[in-house]
């Protein structure tokens, strides 16, 4: 898939993935790579970037296999910038989607 | 690449940050190194799929440096800022630096009238004192009006100066989004 796209995607992807729950980085890597081919490394400047940008909060929480994970938590302004990308993220799709019906009919 | 070499190699990267965030950021790695050692990967099977933490660092930087630029606007931290952008994208010379010379040269354009015409009377007074018998009072008038009109130019500079960078600075910020995010294949 084209590569600037894909950057804005991801954003969309990590605030999608902590808005039911809090998770830590490697599991919204996983999560994320599951479904899409990402080099896993560049979610990191995204997280700490959203971070700062007071999207998210952190907190450490000890876990039983290793040492303590970095968890990551939507705040309100994070919440509300995601239901700005989904709505922005739908009326595009709707739109490529439309297209695309359209191009395949008529061939 | 194994753990050690990551993590050697993103520190070595990143030199140009503060200590505690250069740790801070290790720290996310450190972590998610254990968690696939956890469930089993081995260690250059994670650094492989985390990609060049060259390319990491970039990103990083680029980032550090436009927050920098947003908090003081110098023109030396805007120009720093633009070339870690750059530096995300061959893409970017022509999207980056394009709209960079051109708001450039408007601001140094505007700059450079807005000084003529505040300068003008000067001219017109040297002018009479090499040929006294030229003067006309229209010269006179003329160029005041100009002074005048170069302070208003100048007053207009100013803000639109401020306006500008602070525009560039958000484009910046905007293109560092767009451009060259998690690619695995350019």
């Amino acid at each position: 898939m084209n590569v600037q796209f894909k950057k804005g995607v991801l954003e969309l992807c990590v605030l999608v993935l902590l808005d039911k729950q809090d998770r830590y980085g490697y599991e919204l890597v996983q999560k994320i790579s599951e479904q899409i081919a990402i080099s896993e490394g560049s979610v990191y400047p995204l997280l700490r970037r959203l971070t700062k940008e007071e999207y998210f909060t952190t907190y450490l929480q000890e876990s039983s296999e290793g040492p303590s994970r970095k968890y990551y938590k939507l705040t309100d302004k994070g919440r509300m910038y995601l239901r700005e990308l989904t709505r922005e993220w739908k009326e595009f799709s709707n739109g490529v989607n439309q297209l695309i019906k359209e191009g395949v009919s008529d061939e | 690449m194994n753990k050690q070499q990551f993590l050697n190699s993103l520190d070595e990267s990143l030199q140009k940050l503060s200590s505690d965030e250069r740790q801070d950021i290790l720290q996310d790695f450190k972590e998610h190194f254990a968690n696939g050692i956890a469930e089993g990967k081995s260690e250059e099977h994670i650094s492989a799929s985390l990609g060049s933490p060259n390319h990491i660092a970039k990103e990083l930087l680029a980032s550090h440096l436009l927050e920098k630029a947003e908090r003081t606007e110098t023109t030396g931290n805007i120009v720093r800022a633009m070339w870690a952008v750059i530096g995300l994208g061959f893409f970017n010379v022509v999207i980056v630096l394009g709209p960079f010379i051109a708001i450039a040269a408007l601001v140094v354009a505007g700059w450079a009238s807005s000084i003529a015409f505040i300068l003008s009377p000067l001219l017109v007074f040297i002018n009479v004192m090499l040929n006294p018998d030229t003067f006309i009072l229209f010269d006179m008038f003329f160029s005041m009006m100009l002074c005048g009109l170069g302070l208003f130019i100048a007053i207009g500079m100013f803000y639109m100066t401020k306006g500008f960078i602070r525009g560039f600075v958000r484009y910046l910020r905007f293109n560092t989004k767009m451009v060259k995010g998690g690619l695995k294949h350019v």
